[in-house]
This record gives C-alpha cells, structure tokens and sequence, in this order.
C-alpha cells in the first residue's frame, strides 16, 4: 500500500519524479508513522481527562474544569508538568534496564496501531497477519513491565513485575482463542478482511457478534481477557495503587512515567480496535455501503462510525474501572485457566463445527434466505 | 465444585457486576448527583455556631486571664498593668492560631464575652510569626509606659492631696488649748505647721506606697 | 508442588509496608516476611503517632483534657468525648440531666453512622473499588453539617462537657437530623447492591481472615470485630448506660453468610447493620427526647474525690475504655486510656499467618484500625 502511494504521488507531482521509488516509499512511511503517533498520543492524552471526567461524574463530583474550557487542556498541563519533573533514577537500579523498560512498553503497545483498521482504506499497513502481528508485537510488553519490576531495586516493584508477567502471559491464551472465531469466520488474519467479512446489506446484524451464539458469547470472553491484558481494574494486581503503591512504576517519575501510563491507554485502545473489528462491524457505516462511495466520504464515514464504536468500548472499560473492586492474584489466575481458557476452547470448537455445518451462514444470513 | 457450582459463579459475577454498573450508570449520568462546592467562587455558608479563629473585642476584655488558663494548649498570652483607677489595662493579648485547636474553651468561659469565634477559616500565611493575631494594636512597653506616669501622676497627686489632708486638723476635734504664754497658740500657731509640712514630701524616704508599676 | 518447591532454593523476603501507605489506614508499619505471594509473618510497629496524651491528662484539668479527648480517635470523637465525661461524672457521682443524655446518645449514633461510613469506604478502596468511598463521603458531609450546627466543628467537636452538653439543640436540629435518616437508610441497601454482594468483593473477604468466637475473646477484641466473630456482646446491652436501656435495637451479629463465621466479610457486614441500627437508634431518640436542662451544675475548680474508676464505652471501633485514678486535685493523678484498636492489633500476627500481601490489605481494612488510637 505504501509502495503504491508512492508510485502515484510521483506519477502526480511532477518535481519528485527524479527521487528513486525506495526514498518515495520510505518517505511515505515515515509520514503515515508520524500521522499514526500523532493520534495515538492525542488520543491517550485525551483518554486521561475523559477517564477522570468519567470517574468524576460516576463519583457525585466534578472531574478537571479549570485548565482551558472544561478541562480539556488538562493533559496538556499533565504533560508538561511530567516532562518538567526530576528525573531520579533509584542508586541501586538497573540503569539500562530502567530506561530501556519504558520504550519496550510503550512500543509494544503503540505498534500494534500500525494494523488498526481505522477506514475503507486507513490501515496504515494491512498486514496478512494482522491478528497474529498484534498478539505478538503486544507480548513485548511483558517483557517491559518484567524489567521495570526487576530493574527498580525495590521489592513492591518487582512483585508487581512479577504479577504482572503472571498475568499478561496467563490472558494471551484466552485472548488468542477468543480471537479465532473471527478469524475462521473471514479466513484471513487480515483485519480488512475480517472487516470486510461482516459487510453486506445486513447492516447491524453482519456483525460477527450476531453470527452465532459461540461468537456472541466469544465477544466477552474477549473483552474481559482483554481487559486483563491491558491491567485494568478489576485485574489492576500489578498496578494496585491501595496495595503496592503503585506496582511495577513506583519508582518511575517524570516522562519515564508518562510512557507506561500512555502505553496504558493506548493499548486500551488497541485492544477495543480489534474488538470492534473483530466483532462489531469495524467501519461498516449503518445504512450505507462504504466502499461504494466516493474515496473522501467513505473514509470519512467509516472512520467516524469506526472510532464511534472503538471509543464507546474503551468507555465501557472505565465504567467498569470505577465500579469493581479487584481480583486477588490468585484469583485473577484461577479465573484465567479455569474458567475463562476452557469456555475459550469450548467456543472455538462451537465456531468450528458450527462452519462446518452451516457451511459458514450465520443465524442473520440463514434468517434472511429464508424470506428471500 | 460440580458444573451446577462453576455455571452458579459464572451467572453470580455477571448479575452482581451488572446491578453495580447500573448503579454508577445512573451516578455517571445524572447531573443532579454532583454535589461538589466549586471553591473559592462557590462557598459553604458556616453555621452560626462555627468555631473560626477568635476574635477579643479588647473594649470589652477586662484582662481576667480566664481564657489564658482555661486553652489546653497556652495559646493566648496577655499581659496587663493596672491603671490609675485600679483597673486593669491590657497591654497585649495575643492568640497564635496556629497553635489553637478550636475547642471553643476560651470562649465559653470568658466573663464579659469579649471572646468570641468568628466564621473565618482562611489565613493561610507564609511565615509561621503570622499565625500569631495581635488584638492590642499599640506597642504594649508604650501602654505600659503611659500607664506608668499615668500612675505615677495619679500617686503624686493622691500623695498632695494626702499631706494638704494632713495639714488640716481632724475633723471635729477642738483646737488645742495650751496654756498662756507658750507659743502655737492662736491663728498664727494654725499657719506655722502647715507650712513647714509642705516641704517635707520632697525628703521623705520611704516610697509612694500606691500607683506603684504591677504587671499581672 | 512440594517436591519442586524442595529442589528450587527459595528465598524469604523482608518487605517494609512502611508508615506510608496508602492502605495501612494511618502510620502503621508492618514488617512483612513473605515467600513469594505468601505472608510467613507479619509484625506491626506502632508508635510512629504518639502524642504522649496520657501524660497531657496529668498536667491539664478534667475539663480541659475534652478537646484532647477528641483526637484520641477523630472519626468517633463524639464518643470519646462522652466516655470521658461519664467517666468523671462515674467518679464523682455527678447526675446528668435527662435531657442531656438523650442529646449525648444522639449525636454517639450519629457519629457511630459516620465512622462506620469511613470504615465502610476506606475499606472498598483498599479493595479496589474507588467509587463507594465517595458516596460514604458524600453521606458523611450531611452529617458534618449537623455537627456543624450543633457544635460548631465538623470534625473534633469538643461537644460535651463533664456534667452535660456544652449547648442545647439549634433550631430545627431534630427536622435536620429526621431528614438526613430518611435520606440516607435507602442508601445502605445501595451499597449492599453496589459492592457489599459484588462477586469479587465477596470472594476477597470471604474466608479470609476468620477468628472464632473463643479467639476473639481470648485476644480482647471488642465491638464489630468481636460480633462478627458470632459474639452477641454489645456494651450498650451488657452493661448499659445513658438512656441506652430506654431505646430498643438489635445487637448486629456476623453469621458467616458468605465465608466462615468471623471472616473479614462477616466483620464488614457487622459495620453496615450497625449503621441500619443507629438509624433505628436515632428515630426512637428523637421521639422520646425531653426538654429540660442541658448541663448540671459542676464547680469551675472542679475536684473530684480521691479514688479510683473504670468506665467502657461501646465506641464503633470497639470498647473504649478510661481508668481514671484522681488525687482530690484539678488535674488527674493518672488516667490511662484503652483503645479498642491497641487491643485489636494483637491478633494481628496471627491470623495473617499463611494469607498473601493482597489479603493483609484486607484484614487491616475488616479491623477497622485507627492510628491515633493505637498510639495515642
């Protein structure tokens, strides 16, 4: 894709046609990178007030109003006062592996933005593993928040390191698995395709949640695995403020903060992406047939209803933050391989014989054949 | 467990979640459930009975020092002298607010009631010597100075007035009768005395025994 | 597991849950030796909040001493102020009138509502439930306001004297305090729906924790944490005193709903019937409550006869208790003061035996401990 924006940007613009198509291309994806980044973080940033707007008004009180109209410079004067902090590194630690930790988190989460499929043909990159590329590129985070807990010296760091490690790896199984209906569903790991899959004149009902019972009840088990994927409440153990002060980032401050909390959300946001792509239509527009129309409105529209829809999953998950108290390590860990990983596995056999029966109808499909 | 038990829990954690999250639904959503005071533009109305920082209406202070041994924490000093007209002039009266601790004892055993709370609660400062309220607003050496002469003044004029009594003979007693020929006798012996008395204040040892300087 | 846990050399590690924390509701220190997740042992160290108030009760009178009465545990304050006075009035014989121990019960409930609602809140947010706190807030404020008229303070009230009250009722007090009990008992089945039942919530307490009857006695624990261990002993029914033999409620008693009797839920569940109980408490004072004065008649220089007294109070953290030995003089000759959390701590290191650090979290939280008490 990126190769054929080149071409056409030098087949339009007559004073580039003397630049080699390897730096065009390059070029191009540099620029997509920056313009991916650039939402991504304007989107943490923003998720930060809205969570504490959210928490405010669920709480019988008033979030941030007083920086810029409502409050909605507020992550602004977070930044800046993170960026302008000390920035103290703990004598004892591990000082590679204390700032090597941020960047691993953080990229682990913001480069699964890259296979996002935000419109018709927003996808800054469509991979033909884009499933398996997110499980896999979103796994380096284990390995960020182990050497954050390792590297800091401090014992309530490293438990919080080490539960974390025991819970992202424990929610990979459940979440791979949850995925796959999806996947056998469209055939491809492409998440274009599995978008692509759930159109037709269905509307609402070609969504994959509506498919078949197994899928429905796949969405779910997806999202709460999901959910612990990204440690939040009720699965926050790593992180729990009340109890380990903190977990695995209490002895970051400054901007090393600010990465690991930014990466928090922006795997909020991956994680609800997928979701809506696997299960919820991606950006299917209701009522109209979005690669039908013209370049500019498609994208428009299917990026609105995309993001509409993505960003209605993440404030699900705050409304589910500020009312559950959290799981118990234990507990978190029974959850994950007692129940959640045999439902899973149960799910996926559903989905697969079901396929095989239905010859890969769903309920609305079949429902719709019948009247003709 | 058996799988009735497993399938209870599951149903169990989904019911109980879901009747919380309506609950914060309805919280998150009615705007009538926020209650914050927004501060400084918006403010609580203290009652009439608050115990904000004290306040001594010095003119009606009559320096008993009740409230000085009363406070739990010894933060109000006061320091008087007693005046030419036996009563007692306050000199200083200060309470450090940074060391009061509110309970209101002072000011429910405070005769006159010249100690009252007001409905303040906002002086932050930045040096600690500013928590400490001044209630006289003269230098309390130059009040205690003034009372000083004012006493001292007072007790020169008492002491005249005392030796112009001591000149005239007491009352109702006759005029003494001595016998012919000895002087002070008659008028000139009345005028004689008074005049050698008048001099001798100015030589008398022993010190004006009132107005004297006491603190309390 | 065992053979495995043989083959791999562990080691125990010696983790400081330090004076500040977040969860340790006050400057608690606990010294915490755990193998991995699992607490060995868990010792508290207290003392980092000590104020030195028992020697203070020696050098100031016995009237003075009531505001230093106040922040022996903040959140009751009105409870310790009364349990001093009666205390004194116990030594000296004094007789309160009526009406100034109905006020005295009254505004002893309405702060026993408002601590039970910190404990209730503090408790769900070391659990992870930050949102339950703010409500208990909230209903906390309406009752500061009361205080508010009544007293003048929302906080260390200063409220009661030896002998009686310091003021009589403001205007409208008894409306205020009807409206603020029809506002806030439909709120306690909110919390039940909200957390109190929440899967998660039962599942952290549930079995956690659990002390038996006979070891809640023989620790010397008292009040919520006594009762719910299945002890049906309450001061204001054992050994009544005030208008307290007047007023008819039920002694809240755990019953291992959930768990084992004497778990840390069944301890939580105590606290929120207690709070349903002052409720009942609060409307059958409010209806019995008779004019008259509000103080007797006490001596400025007031000097009790040379003795010795021991009054308990039912405090919501448990029985707070006096032991007051005067010398005929204004001040005290000694008085010792016993907090209900003191007590509570000793069983502490034994029963975080074997539970994990999440848990210890929990049992702070189910104790319902207080710093300044502890410390004094």
């Amino acid at each position: 894709m990126m190769e054929s924006l080149a071409v056409s940007l030098v087949n339009a613009v007559p004073a580039l046609s003397g630049v080699p198509l390897w730096t065009m291309t390059l070029l191009v994806m540099v620029v997509v990178a920056a313009v991916v980044l650039t939402f991504a973080l304007l989107y943490a940033g923003l998720a930060t007030y809205v969570e504490r707007k959210v928490a405010g008004d669920i709480q019988a009180r008033i979030g941030p109003n007083r920086v810029g109209p409502l409050g909605l410079l507020q992550f602004l004067a977070d930044g800046i006062k993170l960026l302008l902090k000390e920035d103290i590194i703990p004598a004892k630690a591990d000082r590679f592996l204390f700032a090597l930790a941020p960047y691993l988190v953080f990229i682990g989460s913001f480069a699964a933005f890259v296979v996002v499929p935000f419109g018709v043909g927003l996808i800054a990159s469509d991979l033909n593993i884009g499933v398996y590329y997110v499980m896999a590129i979103s796994s380096l985070v284990v390995v960020g928040v182990m050497l954050a807990g390792w590297s800091s010296n401090n014992k309530w760091a490293l438990l919080g390191g080490m539960r974390a490690a025991a819970q992202i790896v424990s929610y990979e199984v459940p979440v791979g698995m949850a995925l796959l209906p999806a996947v056998l569903i469209a055939g491809s790991l492409s998440l274009q395709d599995i978008v692509r899959s759930q159109g037709g004149l269905l509307g609402i009902f070609g969504w994959n949640l509506f498919h078949n019972p197994f899928t429905f009840v796949s969405f779910f088990l997806y999202y709460t695995a999901a959910l612990a994927e990204t440690n939040r409440t009720p699965f926050d153990i790593p992180e729990a403020e009340s109890e380990l002060v903190s977990g695995y980032h209490v002895e970051y401050s400054g901007i090393r903060f600010a990465f690991f909390f930014l990466a928090e959300y922006g795997d909020m946001f991956v994680v609800s992406a997928l979701a809506t792509a696997c299960f919820l239509g991606g950006w299917h527009v209701p009522f109209l047939d979005a690669e039908a129309l013209p370049v500019a409105w498609g994208n428009l529209f299917s990026l609105g209803v995309f993001l509409a829809k993505a960003l209605g999953l993440v404030l699900l998950m705050m409304w589910i933050r500020w009312t559950l108290p959290r799981l118990r390590v234990d507990q978190l860990m029974r959850m994950s391989w007692k129940y959640l990983v045999p439902i899973t596995f149960f799910n996926l056999l559903g989905v697969s014989l079901w396929l095989l029966v239905f010859h890969g109808k769903g309920i609305p499909r079949m429902i719709a054949s019948l009247f003709g | 467990m058996g799988l009735k038990g497993y399938l209870h829990d599951i149903w169990e954690a989904v019911a109980t979640t879901a009747k919380g999250m309506r609950i914060t639904a309805r919280y998150g959503v009615d705007p009538r459930e926020t209650i914050t005071l927004q501060y400084p533009e918006e403010r609580w109305e203290p009652s009439e009975r608050f115990r904000g920082f004290l306040h001594n209406d010095i003119k009606r202070c009559t320096s008993c020092t009740m409230c000085v041994k009363v406070c739990p924490v010894d933060c109000i000093s006061l320091e008087s002298v007693r005046g030419a007209d036996k009563k007692l002039v306050l000199a200083s009266y200060d309470i450090n607010i940074g060391r009061c601790m509110y309970c209101g004892l002072c000011v429910e055993v405070c005769p006159p009631k010249s100690l009252t709370h007001t409905s303040g609660y906002e002086k932050a400062t930045v040096t600690r010597g500013e928590l400490i309220l001044h209630f006289v607003p003269e230098d309390a050496e130059e009040i205690k100075a003034r009372v000083a002469k004012q006493v001292a003044e007072a007790a020169a004029k008492a002491e005249a007035e005392k030796s112009a009594k001591a000149e005239a003979p007491p009352m109702g007693w006759p005029a003494p009768v001595f016998a012919a020929g000895n002087p002070g006798a008659g008028a000139d012996a009345e005028k004689k005395p008074a005049r050698e008395q008048k001099g001798e204040p100015a030589n008398r040892e022993e010190p004006p025994k009132e107005g004297g300087e006491r603190t309390e | 597991m065992k053979a495995r846990a043989e083959a791999l050399p562990t080691q125990e590690m010696l983790i400081n849950m330090g004076p500040q924390h977040p969860s340790t509701h006050g400057v608690l220190r606990v010294i915490l030796r755990t193998d991995g997740e699992v607490v060995v042992n868990a010792r508290p160290d207290v003392g980092y909040l000590h104020r030195a108030l028992e020697k203070i009760g020696e050098r100031v009178t016995y009237a003075q001493f009531m505001p230093f009465t106040d922040r022996l545990d903040y959140l009751a304050s009105m409870n310790c102020n009364a349990a001093w006075a009666w205390t004194v009035e116990k030594l000296a014989g004094i007789e309160v009138p009526e009406r100034a121990e109905y006020i005295r019960v009254i505004v002893c409930e309405l702060n026993r509502i408002s601590s039970h609602l910190i404990a209730f809140g503090s408790f769900t947010a070391d659990m992870g439930a930050f949102t339950p706190f703010l409500y208990a807030i909230r209903e906390r404020e309406r009752v500061n306001d009361l205080f508010e008229d009544i007293c003048g303070n929302r906080l260390t009230y200063n409220y009661v004297r030896i002998g009686g009250v310091s003021a009589d009722l403001p205007d409208r007090f008894l409306e205020k305090t009807k409206e603020f009990l029809d506002y806030f008992e439909p709120k306690i089945p909110e919390y039940n729906k909200l957390i109190s039942y929440n899967k998660i919530f039962v599942h952290r307490l549930a079995n956690v924790a659990a002390i038996s009857g006979g070891e809640a006695v023989a620790y010397g624990l008292t009040g919520p944490n006594l009762r719910g261990s299945g002890v049906s002993f309450d001061l204001r029914r054992s050994e009544p005193y005030s208008v307290y033999p007047k007023l008819d409620f039920d002694v809240c008693v755990g019953t291992g709903e959930r768990g084992t009797v004497g778990d840390c839920f069944d301890r939580y569940m105590v606290r929120i019937n207690e709070m349903r109980e002052s409720v009942k408490i609060l409307r059958q004072a409010i209806a019995q409550i008779p004019g008259g004065p509000v103080m007797a008649k006490v001596p400025r220089a007031f000097k009790p006869p040379v003795g010795e007294v021991y009054f308990r109070a039912e405090n919501p953290r448990g029985e707070t208790g006096i032991y007051l030995i005067s010398d005929g003089t204004v001040n005290p000759y000694r008085l010792k003061l016993r907090a209900p959390s003191f007590v509570t701590m000793n069983i502490f290191e034994k029963v975080t035996k074997g539970l994990m650090i999440a848990d210890i979290v929990a049992v702070i939280g189910s104790f319902d401990i207080i710093l300044p008490e502890i410390d004094r």
